[in-house]
């Protein structure tokens, strides 16, 4: 299956019924075209795979010491994990094709890439709620940002299914600059919650792929 | 004119083919070239510099301390992106959608999947070891005593090999785009399990392939005795088994090969869970020994022999040798402990020599924790062994740090050891600057004095009162100890030396009053 069909019942409408179905038809025809978009960047497969990393998130905090390098890297790995998954579901099944027939392409892929984020920031915060989390809901929002703009540049540049490099990448950097307390806030995990620098990096870094994911999408570059 | 009728061409010089290579070695040469792991290998090679390199490069030029770096640091960040790397490359029929068509060839399927997975291997193999070859030749150049530690990069191979079966598993027999980042994201929370597990104290978690001999410091094994291999061959046991089983699970379905090929790989797989089952319990009856971890089933009595050397002594009142590793600390050590050992020379039972040692005593702690004993008198005539790595490693920390740090702990040490003061001193409550065993009694006074006097005169630790620093409660008495050790420290050197030289056997055994102390 393709999105390229899927203009056409709303064509049919438009044609057929008056003035007031058309809206109705155009609805359907969109809420359609974003159903077989999310169904073909398994969108479904990404949020089990985000509430089974809240789920672990819940588990390793009730287990988890308060303070200590396993309080912040293991919930760290969790989000990093998160963020590769969703930047796995840019990579698009379909390649050239789509592109050349999809014109609502990018603003699929925006509400996709946010609504995405946004679950997983949310699914998140729900595994934490009433636990103890390092750095807490401000410093999660900040680390899930960056590991999320950096799995979607992996995925404008190494295609979809590669983008997990980019966060994990990044992940097994950081695991040492947490104990060597680096202070670059490039590495804005290794930075306390409130950190400024931290949070524009991150921040920029969540803007940068969220635009280039938008524009240009995931090309895959290897198969 | 028809083809029929056209000249024959000349035929054209027959081109020198290649070297035939057989079928296994030119699958292999085709997925060597086919595989995702060169475009990885500048993160690899990032990642190394970053997480191992770097870090290795801070800490002073000893194999031990870098070898330890390069199994633990190096396999905490290349493992999780390995296992990814061969979910991808593992997961490549279903995503090109060749699953059938490949079932159909010639070569048994496993048999194209294990070279798919060598492939992996071989790159990541190659990665790995020119990182640590790197890291070697520069620290070879540097100067480090003795030779490089072979046992943690062997365990890194198989780790290596290990993560990239675990993977390539995972991808051709879940292939899925979530597979890859999936694998990758389990790998990293195993390692943290593990870790978690073993700061927990758990026995068997001591297979934990990125443990390098526990809770010891980085320069407490390797260098006055042999590395002991124990933990790592159990480690090697353990990673060779999962990289077995997970491979040989790949042959297993029916479309892996007929019925032979599937029964090789069960037994493969019975072997490798075998393997693996035996490294962990091994694990478990792993113990700890002053020179690293033992494992009784699999230690070699050839270690507990040491490792020979020339030491380098310096010219004290009482002669200090230090392994030739340590040689740039001699002057800090002599500088630190030189006034102390010029203040018991000569005395009966005082030492006749400091001979560095790596420890003198080990016990575990909570939490994965290690606690080393202090310096030691033994032997006749009497030798003070003395445990260095607790203090700094040559070139880490200024030299002002390590003389200060040697000369309260280990200076006040020594003397309430040449007082005859009882246990380990060195433990509990803290007094003027020495530590002292909660289990001191009256009759100890006249030795806590003796030494507080000294460590006051000697300006071992900051002046205060006599036990000011034990929390609840003082002693009855503790102001006439006070006094005595006020007194004693006030003596010139030549006068405590020649009482202290009079009087030290009776004062070993509890038969000197506090007003007898001069």
């Amino acid at each position: 299956m393709t999105t390229a069909g899927v203009g056409r019942p709303a064509r049919r409408a438009r044609q057929a019924d008056p003035a007031p179905r058309r809206s109705t038809g155009y609805r359907l025809a969109g809420l359609r075209l974003a159903r077989l978009y999310a169904a073909s960047r398994r969108a479904a497969t990404c949020l089990l795979v985000l509430a089974a990393c809240a789920i672990a998130l819940r588990t390793a905090l009730h287990w988890l010491p308060r303070s200590g390098v396993y309080a912040e890297q293991i919930p760290l790995t969790i989000e990093a994990g998160a963020a590769a998954v969703i930047g796995v579901t840019t990579g698009s099944p379909f390649g050239d094709p789509e592109r050349a027939t999809g014109r609502w392409l990018p603003y699929l892929r925006l509400v996709a890439a946010v609504a995405l984020a946004g679950a997983a920031f949310g699914a998140l915060a729900a595994g934490s709620a009433s636990q103890h989390l390092d750095g807490g809901t401000l410093a999660l929002l900040r680390d899930l940002a960056g590991f999320t703009g950096l799995a979607f540049l992996t995925g404008a540049v190494l295609g979809g299914a590669l983008a997990w490099i980019g966060p994990l990448g990044y992940l097994a950097i950081t695991l040492p600059a947490l104990a060597g307390h680096w202070t670059t806030p490039w590495l804005w995990p290794a930075r306390p919650p409130h950190d400024r620098g931290a949070a524009i990096c991150a921040g920029l870094v969540f803007a940068a792929g969220l635009a280039v994911v938008t524009v240009r999408g995931a090309r895959a570059w290897f198969r | 004119m028809t083809t029929a009728t056209a000249p024959v061409a000349p035929a054209a010089p027959a081109r020198p083919s290649r070297v035939a290579l057989p079928g296994p070695a030119r699958l292999l040469g085709l997925e060597l070239r086919r595989n995702i792991m060169p475009w990885l290998l500048p993160l690899l090679a990032v990642l190394f510099w970053l997480v191992t390199y770097r870090p290795a490069m801070a800490d002073p030029p000893f194999w031990d301390v870098r070898s330890g770096i390069v199994q633990s640091h190096t396999l905490l960040a290349f493992a999780p992106l390995l296992a990814g790397a061969a979910a991808w490359a593992g997961s490549r029929e279903h995503r090109r959608g060749m699953a059938d068509m490949v079932g159909m060839t010639a070569l048994p399927r496993w048999a194209g999947q294990l070279a798919a997975w060598a492939a992996t291997t071989c790159w990541a193999e190659a990665a790995y070891l020119a990182g640590v070859a790197v890291l070697y030749v520069v620290t070879a150049h540097q100067g480090a005593w003795g030779g490089p530690l072979l046992w943690p990069v062997a365990v890194g191979a198989a780790f290596v090999a290990a993560s990239c079966a675990l993977g390539f598993t995972a991808g051709a027999l879940l292939p899925s785009r979530f597979t890859a980042p999936v694998a990758a994201f389990v790998m990293f929370l195993a390692l943290a399990g593990g870790a978690f597990a073993l700061q927990a104290n758990v026995t068997y978690a001591q297979i934990w392939p990125l443990n390098v001999q526990g809770a010891f410091p980085g320069d407490a094994y390797g260098i006055f005795y042999p590395y002991f291999p124990d933990l790592p061959i159990a480690q090697l046991m353990f990673l060779a088994g999962l990289a077995a089983a997970a491979l040989g699970g790949l042959g297993l379905p029916a479309a892996a090969g007929g019925r032979w090929l599937r029964g090789a790989a069960a037994a493969v797989t019975a072997a490798g869970l075998a393997a693996a089952g035996t490294g962990v319990v091994l694990a478990g009856t792993a113990r700890l020994e002053e020179h690293g971890i033992v494992i009784p089933a699999l230690h070699d009595a050839a270690s507990d022999r040491p490792t020979p050397y020339t030491p380098v002594c310096g010219h004290t009142a009482i002669p200090i040798c230090l392994q030739p590793a340590y040689r740039a600390l001699l002057t800090d050590v002599t500088a630190a402990l030189g006034p102390v050992l010029s203040q018991v020379a000569g005395l009966p039972g005082a030492p006749v020599r400091v001979t560095q040692v790596a420890v003198t005593s080990v016990h575990a702690d909570p939490s994965n924790g290690i606690a080393l004993g202090g310096p030691v008198i033994d032997g006749r005539p009497p030798v003070l062994y003395l445990p260095l790595s607790r203090v700094a490693l040559p070139g880490e920390g200024s030299a002002s740090a390590i003389t200060e740090n040697l000369r309260q702990q280990d200076g006040a040490w020594i003397l309430s050891l040449v007082v005859g003061l009882p246990g380990h001193v060195g433990a509990g409550a803290s007094v003027g600057g020495i530590s002292v065993m909660p289990g001191l009694g009256p009759r100890h006074s006249a030795q806590v004095a003796v030494v507080d006097g000294l460590v006051r005169a000697l300006d071992l630790a900051q002046p205060g009162p006599l036990r000011a620093r034990i929390p609840h409660g003082t002693p009855p008495g503790w102001h006439q100890e006070l006094a005595a050790a006020q007194r004693f420290a006030a003596l010139p050197a030549a006068a405590r030396h020649a009482w202290l030289m009079t009087h030290l056997a009776a004062l070993r055994a509890g038969r000197i009053s506090l007003s007898e102390i001069p």
